[in-house]
């Protein structure tokens, strides 16, 4: 009646299927994981991935928009059960945004006025690249997202990808129209930051939980971190730009614990930021004190050195 | 029906096991997030190797397992031959148990699929502690295998019904 555990040759198997082949695959397979502890980058792979990247984004960037409605409805039910204080909260945090707007604008009066002055030199420009999440590694390790923005949109490997509130991650693998992005949760993943205020100096290191933690690399003799400062990429890796939210520290000494302010769950819409780190030439050589220059290139001997 | 068309439709019978293995890895690649990420999306490959390892492993030779594994992690981003050995085992462990499975009990099938998918994650958050250099929190693949354990029954209930009814003619 029923045909289930039949042998019959009728599968792509016919030949194929033989125990020598499987426990040779199984071989191949662990010589491919531990090749990839010493060769992650090996160019074979990095094709490989970026084919896969550009072959599957067309289907993903299809799928997600759907996937993205159905989040959101289930989501509203989620919120529908809480709105009373979601309210709450908003017009209470809606109130202290509104202080800091006025205290924005006042500030940028005050700066215009400084940037009148003849000595001012305009920060390096930014070009953001707007892009969408379309895929997301639901895996527990590997904590990664896809986005729809490759090469043919100047994204490079290392750039920052922001969402509203904060970072997300850097890009990892590039295709033509899509792009990997390590996310800071990833045990992968270090990102030179520095605590605001407390003249700290350090990396923040990804352990697959939510919080990631902060590995100092340079301290003046005691650290004192107060919980709820900010932290900041420091940009001592030289592709970053300094000072891009990452977060507010949590906890004490010890391991200090770092609470992001980008929401994995929520994030939709994202920015790479396409940054171009201010080299060193004739024209802005007075402009940046030779000491700065080689306080960064300490910085990233001691970042590949801990890496 | 002509021969030509029956014989597409033979490759693609022959296929579709291999094929319903990529769909679960781009199942994985989704960005489903269900009540703020609450619920784990489950490991769907796992299901689709266990289940024809068991029932009728010529429908999915081991390279085809292989390919699904690799495309997975090609796919993840994570470090290349680790999906494709955790499957490719899987298949090696499940292959060796068939004739004790063959004709038994769906429950008694389900459990031997909770014990595989257990060992699976096991060896999973070993290799991946070991070449991360720390312990990694095992809860998030818990819930993940917990959650693949748990829509057992039913993908299983579906495979019985597709295997039986259009891969292998009647």
């Amino acid at each position: 009646m029923d045909y289930l555990g039949q042998d019959r040759r009728e599968g792509l198997g016919r030949k194929a299927n033989s125990r020598v082949i499987l426990v040779v695959l199984i071989l191949a397979s662990v010589f491919l994981l531990l090749s990839s502890l010493y060769s992650a980058q090996a160019s074979v792979f990095k094709k490989a991935r970026e084919s896969v990247l550009d072959a599957t984004s067309p289907i993903l960037e299809v799928l997600s928009g759907p996937i993205a409605y159905v989040n959101g409805v289930i989501g509203y039910i989620g919120d529908y059960f809480a709105v009373l204080e979601q309210n709450d909260a908003l017009r209470r945090e809606n109130a202290e945004l509104r202080q800091w707007m006025n205290e924005a604008l006042e500030l940028r009066s005050v700066v215009s006025g400084f940037e009148r002055l003849q000595s001012y030199q305009a920060p390096p420009q930014v070009r953001p690249v707007d892009a969408y999440i379309i895929g997301e590694a639901n895996d527990a390790f590997a904590r990664s997202m896809i986005i729809n923005a490759g090469r043919r949109k100047d994204v490079e490997p290392g750039q920052a990808v922001v969402d509203p509130e904060g970072l997300l991650g850097r890009i990892v693998h590039i295709g033509a129209n899509a792009s990997r992005v390590l996310l800071l949760t990833d045990v992968q993943s270090r990102v030179p930051v520095y605590v605001e205020g407390a003249d700290v100096e350090g990396i923040l290191v990804g352990r697959t939980r939510a919080r990631p933690t902060i590995s100092i690399i340079e301290t003046s003799d005691d650290i004192e971190v107060i919980p709820g400062q900010r932290v900041l990429t420091s940009g001592a890796e030289g592709v970053l730009p300094r000072g891009l939210p990452v977060g507010v520290v949590e906890g004490g000494a010890g391991d200090l614990e770092v609470d992001l302010y980008a929401n994995y769950t929520r994030a939709r819409m994202v920015r790479v930021i396409n940054f171009e780190f201010p080299a060193v030439t004739d024209e802005n050589a007075e402009a940046t004190p030779e000491d700065e220059a080689s306080a960064s290139d300490e910085a990233v001997a001691q970042t590949q050195a801990e890496g | 029906m002509g021969y030509r068309a029956e014989q597409l439709f033979a490759i693609l019978r022959s296929l579709t096991p291999t094929l319903l293995g990529f769909v679960g890895v781009l199942i994985l690649a989704l960005p489903i997030r269900f009540f703020e990420g609450a619920l784990p999306t489950p490991i769907i490959p796992l299901v689709v190797v266990f289940f024809w390892s068991i029932y009728s492993p010529d429908f999915l030779p081991s390279p085809s397992v292989f390919a699904i594994g690799l495309l997975q992690d090609l796919l993840m981003g994570g470090p290349l031959g680790l999906w494709a050995s955790v499957y490719l085992v899987t298949q090696f462990a499940v292959s060796s148990q068939r004739a004790y499975f063959l004709g038994r009990e769906q429950k008694v099938v389900w459990m031997g699929f909770a014990l595989a998918a257990s060992v699976a994650s096991l060896m999973l958050w070993l290799v991946m502690s070991l070449m991360s250099g720390v312990l990694l929190p095992i809860g998030a693949l818990a819930a993940q295998v917990a959650a693949t354990v748990l829509i057992y029954p039913l993908f299983g209930a579906a495979f019985r019904e597709l295997h039986s009814r259009v891969l292998v003619e009647a």
